[in-house]
């Protein structure tokens, strides 16, 4: 089967300006492919490319088959129908005005539009929910209304190619789920789809696969991609709703490294020492965790990290020989938190014998108020020597800097 | 617009053609000027008993071609306008903004300065002159706008603009070694349809016929213009072809007409404004209100000119007087911010 799109070698840009550097990049027709990577990669130019309002430098593009710089502009827009950003207008013209431009390729240049070119209008307005509004100006209507209106008028250009533009970073939740929505809508119908995609969780949600625009395209939604793509650190996890990739962005700025970092264990297991566990990771420290539950979240960020972990599996009890294990990487660091976790029976050997380790402990405040053993918990906290209570993870932080703070004045001095 | 709407408009131009051929400063009967009307107009046996030589040379000879060409003139120099305003998104966009009317009044004052009394099938050195300057003066514009096979809009307007001014300087020059040919040259720049007559009428037909023709075949390419050149270029208009199309053809109307008539301005300007607030942007209808308006507000003024006072007034003199004001109105009413 011939490609909806090939891309060969493609290079452009705009005048010296040169943006695109040999991109290479398949679509098969009915694909649904978003086009992902940071501002400045190209993404919008490479479209531009495609739907002829850039040309090319150097490469190919083939739109199924044919060559595309030889494509007259209404050859051209009825293979491939493009969806901006968004789009307004200065002069009055209905809805029914913009969607009917969209046959525009079909008509000769004194030609008036056919009854057969009504009916596609009226077709592509119902699709798109746009017919109760038709004869409204399009000025007059809201974001997500316009961006519908479009997209109808995509529609109407009845082509097997459509590129969007960021189709909706304009939009509230309810429109850019609306216009995705619809957009996979048509691409069940058959029609091949290109998106420029900033929000990668709709990204992953919707599309059959994703590409960037800055070289060879690879299979992206793997962690290791996205931290080069957009050179920030972030954590994939499953959307179980969708079963689908889902993006939680961490940061772009790294935090003030630690001046001498130490080796910490952290006892968590619940979802709350997620936060401090990548705060400490990306401060330098060494960092070990257990015993965690495999379903928990502070194992997926664990995970994600890359940190030592001992874990069991879910609705099981921490073992002895669990914890044997446990205390051998707390015996390899300089002190142990334990994080704000709840203890119940099932995780109260987290605590076993700590009180022969000989290492600070640092016990997170609010664990003690998540005391689900009847006073078990106290017990064994009170069994350690060395138990510090701070008042939360950024008062634990703060003990662990000042140490070095006061060193370095006194080595000042 | 609808089919009755078109109807009227059209029959209520006509009305206004002969209205305004049977009035005027020398009194002619309404009955004597219908007999003269019917019998060399439509050839028909009505008595011409008592009508002198002088009031048919008065009704047929100087008020109808008269009137007639003020409503070609105003006509096509309106549809230029509102061609000129799509291809360019531009409200201020009028028919002069590529310099026409400079160049043709570069070549017109040249030709009142030679003063010769040469002339080509009964059109003055002056017309022709005129004809050359602003045919020249868009040839330049366009070459100097020119990158490779596109000729941006912005390049296009600029240059315009600058040389324009050049030629003006020129002119001005001219008119400051020419001290007596001053008070001709002013008056032909600002406009008049004073002694034009059938010849006249006939040299700026077939370039009206043609360019409109062109210009009417575009409307729908035009209404796609209005979204920005992206689009419609992703909407499978020619863009560069189209603009081509609508400068050559509009040029071609308006140098002919300029030529003849002078620079009458502010029809090309406003009556497309007024057009697009009465029917709206689309083309289709705006083409047709426009040469219809655009005709029937020049007739009026014309009309006003020379029956006004004894002494004709230049009808650009008119044109601007009412349009000017006019126009201020409609911004106030429409305030929408933006374009019109």
């Amino acid at each position: 089967m011939t490609p909806a799109l090939v891309f060969e070698d493609v290079q452009g840009g705009y005048g010296e300006h040169k943006v695109l550097n040999g991109v290479n990049a398949q679509i098969k027709p009915g694909e649904f492919v978003g086009l992902i990577g940071s501002n400045g990669t190209g993404k919008s130019t490479l479209l531009k490319t495609v739907s002829g309002l850039v040309p090319l430098d150097g490469g190919k593009i083939y739109v199924n088959g044919a060559d595309n710089s030889r494509l007259k502009p209404k050859e051209r827009a009825q293979q491939i129908a493009v969806v901006p950003q968004s789009f307004s207008i200065d002069y009055d013209f209905t809805v029914r005005d913009i969607v009917m431009m969209g046959r525009n390729p079909y008509l000769k240049f004194n030609e008036s539009e056919s009854d057969k070119d009504r009916e596609i209008v009226e077709e592509a307005m119902k699709m798109t929910k746009t017919d109760q509004f038709a004869d409204r100006l399009f000025n007059t209507l809201s974001g997500g209304e316009r961006q519908r209106v479009i997209i109808a008028r995509a529609i109407a250009q009845d082509t097997g190619i459509i590129l969007l533009d960021e189709p909706t970073s304009a939009l509230d939740i309810h429109h850019q789920i609306e216009v995705m929505e619809l957009i996979e809508r048509l691409n069940e119908k058959g029609i091949t789809v290109l998106a420029v995609l900033h929000d990668l969780n709709l990204a992953a949600r919707f599309c059959d696969r994703l590409v960037t625009a800055d070289g060879e395209p690879k299979e992206i939604m793997t962690q290791e991609n996205l931290r080069e793509i957009y050179d920030m650190k972030m954590m994939i996890r499953n959307n179980e709703l969708f079963d689908k990739p889902e993006v939680i962005p961490i940061r772009v700025l790294e935090s003030e490294p630690a001046k001498s970092p130490k080796a910490i264990h952290i006892v968590c297991g619940s979802d709350r020492a997620g936060r401090i566990i990548e705060d400490l990771d990306d401060r330098g420290y060494d960092l070990s965790v257990g015993v965690v539950n495999e379903n928990s979240g502070d194992n997926e960020v664990c995970k994600n990290l890359g940190i030592k972990t001992v874990t069991q599996k879910p609705f099981m009890p921490v073992t002895i020989d669990l914890q044997r294990e446990n205390l051998k990487l707390m015996k390899g660091a300089d002190l142990v938190y334990i994080a704000d976790v709840p203890f119940g029976e099932m995780n109260l050997l987290n605590l076993y014998d700590l009180e022969n380790l000989d290492k600070p402990v640092y016990v997170h405040e609010h664990t003690l108020q998540s005391d689900f053993t009847g006073g078990k918990l106290k017990e064994a906290l009170d069994k350690i020597p060395s138990v510090i209570v701070v008042k939360d993870d950024k008062d634990f932080l703060s003990r662990l800097e000042p140490e070095i703070e006061e060193a370095e004045i006194i080595e000042d001095e | 617009m609808t089919k009755t709407k078109a109807v009227l408009i059209v029959l209520g131009c006509l009305l206004l053609v002969y209205l305004c051929t049977i009035v005027g400063i020398t009194s002619i009967p309404i009955d004597t000027a219908n007999r003269i009307l019917l019998s060399k107009l439509f050839f028909l046996p009505v008595s011409t008993e008592g009508i002198t030589d002088g009031e048919t040379a008065i009704i047929f000879n100087i008020r109808l071609p008269r009137v007639v060409l003020a409503f070609i003139t105003g006509g096509s120099l309106a549809v230029c306008g509102a061609s000129y305003q799509g291809i360019f998104k531009n409200p201020m966009a009028d028919p002069f903004i590529l310099g026409v009317s400079s160049g043709a009044a570069l070549g017109a004052a040249i030709g009142i300065i030679i003063n010769s009394s040469a002339s080509f099938i009964g059109l003055s050195l002056t017309t022709i002159l005129a004809f050359i300057g602003a045919f020249a003066t868009i040839i330049m514009v366009y070459s100097i706008s020119r990158v490779g096979r596109r000729v941006p809009v912005g390049n296009l307007l600029l240059s315009g603009v600058a040389f324009s001014q050049t030629i003006t300087a020129f002119m001005s020059l001219i008119m400051i070694f020419n001290i007596e040919s001053m008070t001709q040259i002013m008056f032909w720049t600002m406009g008049s349809l004073n002694g034009k007559g059938w010849p006249q009428v006939l040299t700026v037909i077939p370039y009206v016929l043609i360019g409109l023709a062109v210009l009417f075949t575009s409307m729908r390419e035009l209404d796609l213009m209005l979204l920005g050149e992206d689009t419609a270029i992703q909407l499978g208009v020619d863009v560069e072809r189209l603009k081509k199309k609508t400068l050559i053809a509009s040029s071609l109307v308006t140098a002919a007409v300029v030529s003849v008539t002078g620079i009458i301005g502010f029809v090309g300007l406003v009556v497309p404004h007024v057009s697009r607030l009465l029917f709206g942007p689309k083309h289709k209808a705006l083409m047709p209100a426009s040469l219809f308006l655009g005709g029937t507000f020049l007739i009026i003024c014309d009309t006003l000119a020379r029956s006004f006072l004894a002494q004709e007034i230049p009808v650009g003199i008119i044109t601007a007087a009412f349009g000017g004001p006019f126009f201020i109105y409609l911004l106030r009413k429409n305030r929408k911010g933006g374009g019109l």
